[in-house]
């Protein structure tokens, strides 16, 4: 079921997704429904599996975050309401093909090189991989430009991790929000 | 609200900058004005604090191809719905200086424009009487001759102390950023709370943007805001000697036409000329208002000089305004770098606030850590942090332009190919202003220092103006030289980017158009 633009904008920009769960919607953040274990929309298990280890190798604490409904979430999105950083990067849309490009690549390379997935690597060589892919696409590569991969999902990352309320006064800084400010022009 | 079925007196594309502030002063003025927005309806209350949320005020309407080696960064710089970019403005505004209008004339590069800068002077001041800007005259050395700012200087918080300390010791000069942000109460409007949230829009109207001053004004009287409703093409005559008003596609994608005695183009510097050129007939087998050919030429933007640092005592960067606390004009004169190769102005914007996050947070000034690395960065920058960026002058060339593609969007209007490599001249000047802000944030005591990549901010051009019809679109009211009923507003009127942010004199050049179609009017619609 497809939730309407109106709750799909009501409820992201401060943190929570809307999912529907047994035909009712609700709303969560996308931490809570990784704890919930509420299904995917676009992304495949294998993918999400894939995306959970790289984003533990980009920012650890961002797949317990909700990194994969996080992305997944957006994807269902149109390109005018995605909160994904990538709509200002020059891909066009949609974006899913380019997430689940940058995926399959990754785990053939993990194939190519270790005759398993990447989720199944070691961290040690999860974090070699990135290295890798990071700086220039390796040798047979098959996806969006490896550099370019990492940049779009290390700021989902940091998206899911620093971007939020929380995730800003974790680092000892205040957030500020004009959510209810004092005063509002024009009231 | 409902567009009406009769003909109007004006059409405003577009209820950014521009189209809002012409709209207001042509509404006032007694004329029906019908502003057509392709964006969504928006809000005071939609302006959520967060850099993920602030997504949605970037562009999302028809994709734009961009090619060349220096793209110009169109879904980051422009907007989309209610308010456009200047939704997502940082509210910079200096303004321009006098050599900046004859560069041509001055130095053989460039462009001169079709006014001087006392053409525009007094609508300088009148503009920021109403929208309200901060700053010291006094303080600003460099600055042109003016009304003084109507709001004192905007507060410095420990970063600006800082690297005001660095400008010192490499003997350079400073003064409060001129922001049009409320330092004080203002005509009603709250004082900013230095949040840094800037970019997020603004929900209490400490910063001038449309929902704050011009388009309350020109609803209140009687303009009338559609939203959803995308112009696919602009309408003219049997002969092709004036325009006659627009073709829109509404939300589900209904083709509607609406008459008006005069169209205003407000819908920026890409899409403008985009629908320019759509709009081509037998009369106009170029594009409309294209007899020079130069309709989507000359397209620019600021490459942004990136510099960052470290420090040992804490910096509180995350307050202030998100376009700096400081300013420094003292490379403006366009050949203070020559020796190195390059031309054009620059300012420092110094003591920016900053976020963790997004495209220009904290943790993309270093892409290249990841892992628990990133995390140790993050929580040291947090507290210890420093930036300024610089507006670097990007030299208008021909080739850096808007054509059609081959593509079409939804509506059947081809889609927009921009092309843009930076002047060898302007990415000279970049490199010599990250030279000189290195130096600066040494002097300062930074115990790292390091700059970013060139990026593209802001976009100019597309639709200059000048005296001449078979070099330019437009004269300096913005009528195109072709149709006089049809006027172009907005940046891309600017024959040269200058050295600051534009939107200061968007609103100027806005004004004067506005008070010169209201006296005009007789002899300007058919």
């Amino acid at each position: 079921m497809a939730q309407t633009r109106r709750s799909f904008l009501r409820n992201t920009g401060v943190g929570l997704l809307t999912f529907y769960v047994g035909g009712c919607e609700v709303e969560m953040t996308p931490q809570e429904a990784r704890e919930r274990e509420i299904a995917y929309g676009v992304l495949t298990e294998p993918e999400v599996s894939t995306l959970d280890a790289l984003g533990e190798i980009l920012l650890p604490g961002s797949a317990a975050g909700g990194l994969a409904h996080f992305i997944d979430h957006q994807l269902g999105a149109s390109p005018e309401d995605s909160l994904l950083m990538i709509r200002y990067l020059g891909v066009p849309a949609p974006f899913a093909p380019f997430y689940q490009g940058g995926l399959a690549a990754l785990n053939a390379l993990s194939v190519s090189n270790s005759n398993q997935p990447f989720a199944d690597l070691s961290q040690e060589v999860q974090t070699e991989l990135v290295g890798q892919f990071a700086q220039a696409n390796p040798d047979g590569w098959q996806g969006p430009p490896g550099p370019f991969f990492y940049f779009v999902l290390r700021n989902d990352a940091v998206d899911v991790v620093y971007g939020t309320q929380e995730g800003v006064e974790s680092l000892g800084i205040p957030y500020m929000a004009h959510i209810e400010p004092p005063s509002r022009w024009g009231e | 609200m409902t567009v009406p079925d009769e003909k109007v007196d004006a059409v405003v594309v577009g209820s950014g900058a521009a189209g809002s502030a012409i709209a207001a002063k042509l509404a006032v003025g007694g004329k029906q004005v019908v502003i057509l927005e392709a964006g969504p309806e928006r809000g005071n209350d939609d302006l959520i604090s967060s850099g993920i949320w602030a997504r949605r005020l970037k562009w999302g309407g028809a994709p734009v191809i961009e090619d060349g080696e220096n793209p110009v960064g169109n879904v980051f710089n422009a907007g989309y719905g209610v308010g456009g970019s200047a939704m997502h403005h940082y509210a910079v505004w200096p303004r321009l200086h006098e050599e900046d209008f004859q560069s041509r004339s001055l130095y053989d590069e460039g462009a001169d424009w079709p006014i001087s800068y006392d053409d525009i002077r007094t609508y300088y001041d009148e503009v920021q009487e109403e929208c309200g800007v901060a700053g010291d005259a006094e303080q600003e050395t460099w600055r042109p001759p003016g009304a003084p700012y109507p709001m004192p200087g905007v507060p410095l918080f420990r970063q600006g102390e800082i690297l005001a300390g660095g400008f010192e010791k490499q003997g350079m000069a400073t003064a409060p950023l001129p922001l049009a942000i409320t330092s004080t109460e203002y005509k009603g409007r709250a004082p900013c709370i230095w949040d840094g949230w800037c970019d997020s829009g603004c929900p209490i109207g400490a910063l001038a943007n449309p929902l704050t001053i011009h388009l309350p004004i020109a609803l209140q009287a009687g303009a009338i805001l559609a939203t959803r409703s995308t112009v696919t093409r602009v309408l003219t005559s049997a002969s092709g000697e004036y325009v006659t008003g627009v073709e829109y596609a509404t939300e589900t994608g209904e083709k509607k036409q609406l008459m008006a005695d005069l169209v205003v183009m407000a819908a920026f510097s890409i899409q403008n000329p985009r629908l320019l050129l759509a709009s081509s007939s037998g009369k106009h087998p170029h594009g409309l208002a294209n007899s020079s050919g130069t309709v989507g030429q000359y397209i620019m933007t600021h490459p942004a000089a990136l510099v960052y640092g470290i420090f040992a005592e804490r910096t509180q960067c995350y307050m202030g305004a998100f376009g700096g606390q400081l300013v420094n004009q003292d490379s403006y004169t366009k050949n203070t770098h020559a020796e190195s190769g390059a031309f054009g102005s620059y300012q420092w914007m110094i003591a920016n606030a900053v976020k963790p996050n997004d495209l220009l947070g904290i943790s993309n000034t270093r892409p290249d850590l990841f892992g628990n690395d990133l995390h140790d960065f993050m929580k040291n920058s947090a507290q210890h942090f420093a930036s300024m960026t610089g507006v670097i002058e990007d030299l208008p060339v021909a080739e850096n332009a808007v054509t059609l593609s081959d593509q079409l969007d939804a509506n059947g209007t081809p889609l927009a190919k921009v092309t843009h490599t930076t002047h060898a001249k302007s990415k000279a000047l970049w490199q010599a202003a990250l030279e000189e802000g290195k130096a600066v944030f040494e002097a300062a005591g930074a115990t790292e220092v390091w700059t970013g990549p060139q990026a593209g901010m802001h976009i100019i051009g597309g639709t200059v103006m000048g005296d001449d019809p078979q070099s330019s679109v437009t004269n300096s009211y913005g009528q195109c030289h072709d149709i006089s009923n049809l006027v172009i507003a907005g940046s891309g009127l600017f024959p040269t980017s200058a050295g600051v942010n534009p939107t200061f004199t968007i609103h100027a050049l806005t004004a004067r158009a506005g008070d010169h179609l209201l006296a005009n009017w007789g002899s300007i619609i058919p």
